[in-house]
């Protein structure tokens, strides 16, 4: 099934938005930094098999509208939720990758009645490991894992956003303390690592699950970081489940 | 001679636990199993992750020769004397002054019941490998006919010993090919071990004996000599001496040519070689008891895991008057415990006997029983084999499931799992680094203990 491209404005900001329409409730994906929905379509296209899948570019990145300045996590945050509101979806299921875990969890936190379940795939940043060489260090180690194919996306996501966007996309990344905010997100959220993804820990995600009041770990066996490129039908067969147990 | 940690198998349940034990009476963790320093254990975990990528033929054959490397040579056995066994062991612990000591069965249940006392156990069982060639891991014949005389010549020089020569072609395929298993137990207590405790063990304390009752067919070879088949797991005791369906597929699995295993007929029962009780015991160490105005104590039950859900509860009672969540669960596997980091981390220990179905259902029984945990992490032992009646990973994650938020795996790798032999070393590091830990509490005060494990019907106390 083709997706469907739209164009929502959000908070005054054009938001591009990708959806494929399948027959359960609605789940809404957000990227992680610097990049876009590119690495995310396999995956939107494997959960609309089931569900109402979206995802949207965040503002200053992939085809949306680019702020005269980088907006802070508060602002896209605001702007995830000025889209949802806009767009008529009843609390969305928000799925975060990487980055947009933090976005998720900032929508959770402070926007209480637009998200009704979170999935954190891969959150960042470990509140141990916030030193840019350190993660420069896990992101190597772990790219040797992740699909050569993502290579061509995430260079044009880069020069789609430009340099001063993705490098305060990882400087807001890095000094969000994500850890302060996770106890109040109220709704049930699953956490998922990759069992191999060395940019989040074992001990991360399970410490980010531990502070979720209703959190749930799954880890996915030999995975990288990024699980809904690497196994989009996997990733979804296991939110699916998350969903029919939490709704 | 041969010296004692030569002769003593390192991979075996009563030297795991006496590791873990000793180590934690001395403020120690149990990297590598104890074996060797953590400082080496980032390496070691390197070595042995690389060795997980080897073919697996390549991989069984150096698992093999890991354990025959630990073997004593068979005409080295006679050498062997218990005594200095028996100092090996009792030189593990830090001097007394100690409220309680436990001597007699091996059971991790019980390892985690005295790491909460801060109290010592003696094993009454050690397992000595022997190496041997020329006899196949299913033929049980073939290994009494090779390596009995050295069981008899044995028990000539060590008088206080009694021999349970044992022999499980289904879990210890891969460690039997080279050698034989000859698990010794004392009936009679040795000097080393009074002289411990009588330098332990105030006037008023406890002496605890811990008493499986589990028993096994045997043949009986001598007097003190018997010849165990197959061993608790996955098998049942009619599958090793009769065969079945199970047997025959599992060996045609192997190419072994045959549908079931020719065991000498059984004779007779005799407490279980690893975990069971020799009762013969008992007398030196009441005598030592009343001798030393220590109140002894007799803790019976009938099967290694009995303990188990015991100590689970007993924990969990205590961290909640500590004010302590008690709601994470570590389930532990053979040789693989931790009671350090149990402490630390602040988790309810349950103990199982091993990686089969069995020791698989009743961890789900004592789960159907328990308030729901939060976090589950599981230990799992590999032994490298397909075995009759071995739980797979997919039995493994229903039970991780149980956890409400977090039910992990720790250290096992499930796409190598029963072949994953860098588990061992993997476990420690990965329990290592749980977030949210606790200081280490005094000790569990023995009446205290006393009366919790007193009312467990799963218990019969005497004395």
């Amino acid at each position: 099934m083709p997706l469907e491209s739209l164009v929502r404005t959000a908070l005054g900001m054009r938001v591009a938005v990708w959806r494929s329409h399948g027959p359960g409730p609605a789940v809404v994906c957000l990227h992680g930094a610097g990049v876009s929905s590119r690495e995310l379509l396999p995956f939107v296209r494997a959960m609309g098999v089931t569900h109402d899948a979206w995802s949207l570019d965040l503002p200053g990145f992939g085809r949306s509208e680019k702020p005269r300045a980088p907006l802070t996590l508060t602002a896209l945050a605001d702007a995830v939720a000025g889209w949802v509101a806009e767009s008529g979806l009843q609390r969305p299921c928000l799925l975060g990758g990487s980055f947009g875990c933090q976005v998720a969890v900032d929508v959770a936190a402070r926007h209480p009645g637009a998200a009704g379940a979170l999935v954190l795939v891969g959150p960042t940043v470990d509140a141990r490991a916030r030193n840019p060489a350190r993660l420069v260090g896990q992101w190597l180690r772990n790219s040797v894992r992740e699909s050569p194919r993502m290579l061509p996306l995430n260079a044009a996501d880069y020069l789609d956003a430009g340099p001063r966007q993705v490098l305060a996309s990882f400087g807001i990344s890095m000094r969000d303390r994500i850890e302060d905010k996770l106890p109040h997100v109220a709704v049930p959220a699953l956490v998922v690592r990759g069992g191999k993804d060395r940019m989040v820990s074992q001990a991360w995600a399970e410490e980010v699950t531990r502070l979720l009041p209703r959190g749930r770990l799954v880890v996915m066996d030999g995975l990288p970081h990024m699980v809904p490129y690497k196994d989009p039908r996997g990733l979804a067969r296991e939110v699916g489940a998350f969903l029919e147990a939490a709704w | 001679m041969v010296r004692p940690q030569k002769a003593v198998a390192s991979f075996d349940s009563a030297t795991g636990m006496l590791r873990a034990l000793s180590r934690f009476l001395h403020d120690r963790d149990v990297p590598l199993l104890g074996q060797a320093p953590g400082v080496l254990e980032p390496v070691a975990a390197a070595i042995a992750g690389a060795a997980a990528r080897l073919p697996r033929a390549a991989k069984e054959k150096a698992y093999a020769v890991s354990g025959w490397a630990e073997a004593v040579p068979l005409r080295r056995v006679p050498e062997i004397r218990a005594e200095e066994l028996a100092r090996w062991v009792s030189g593990h612990y830090p001097p007394g002054p100690y409220p309680v000591a436990f001597v007699g069965s091996s059971n991790g249940a019980l390892v985690h019941l005295a790491a909460a006392l801060r109290a010592p156990w003696l094993p009454q069982t050690l397992l000595l490998p022997v190496r041997r060639r020329g006899v196949g891991p299913d033929d049980p014949r073939g290994d009494l006919r090779a390596t009995r005389a050295a069981g008899e010549a044995l028990l000539a020089a060590n008088p206080e010993l009694v021999l349970h020569h044992m022999h499980d072609a289904n879990q210890d395929r891969l460690m039997i090919a080279g050698m034989t298993y000859f698990r010794v137990k004392w009936r009679r207590l040795p000097e080393a071990y009074r002289r411990f405790l009588e330098e332990s063990l105030p006037a008023g304390a406890t002496l605890v004996v811990p008493e499986c009752g589990l028993s096994w067919p045997v043949t009986r070879v001598g007097p003190r000599y018997v010849f165990q088949h197959g061993a608790l797991g996955g098998a049942t005791r009619e599958e090793y001496e009769h065969g079945g369906p199970r047997v025959a597929g599992y060996l045609s699995r192997y190419g072994a040519g045959r549908e079931r295993w020719d065991y000498p007929p059984a004779d007779g029962e005799s407490p279980e070689a690893e975990w069971g009780f020799e009762p013969e015991l008992l007398a030196d160490l009441e005598e030592l008891a009343a001798r030393n105005g220590w109140r002894l104590a007799r803790m019976r039950f009938d099967e290694p895991e009995d303990l188990s859900p015991v100590v689970a509860d007993l924990y969990r009672s205590w961290y909640r008057r500590r004010g302590l969540p008690a709601d994470r669960l570590l389930v532990e596997c053979f040789l693989l415990l931790e009671p350090w980091w149990a402490l630390r981390s602040g988790s309810v220990p349950y103990w199982m006997v091993f990686n089969a179905g069995q020791s698989h259902a009743r961890a789900m029984d004592y789960l159907d029983g328990a308030d729901p945990f939060d976090e589950i992490r599981l230990m799992l032992f590999s032994h490298g084999v397909e075995s009759v009646g071995l739980a797979g990973v997919a039995d493994w994650r229903r039970l991780l499931e149980r956890a409400r938020k977090v039910g992990v795996f720790t250290g096992v790798d499930t796409s190598t799992y029963p072949r994953d032999f860098a588990g061992l070393i993997r476990a420690h590091r990965e329990l290592s680094r749980i977030r949210t830990t606790y200081p280490m509490p005094l000790p569990l005060e023995w009446e205290a203990a006393e009366e919790f494990l007193g009312k467990r019907e799963e218990l019969d106390w005497s004395g």
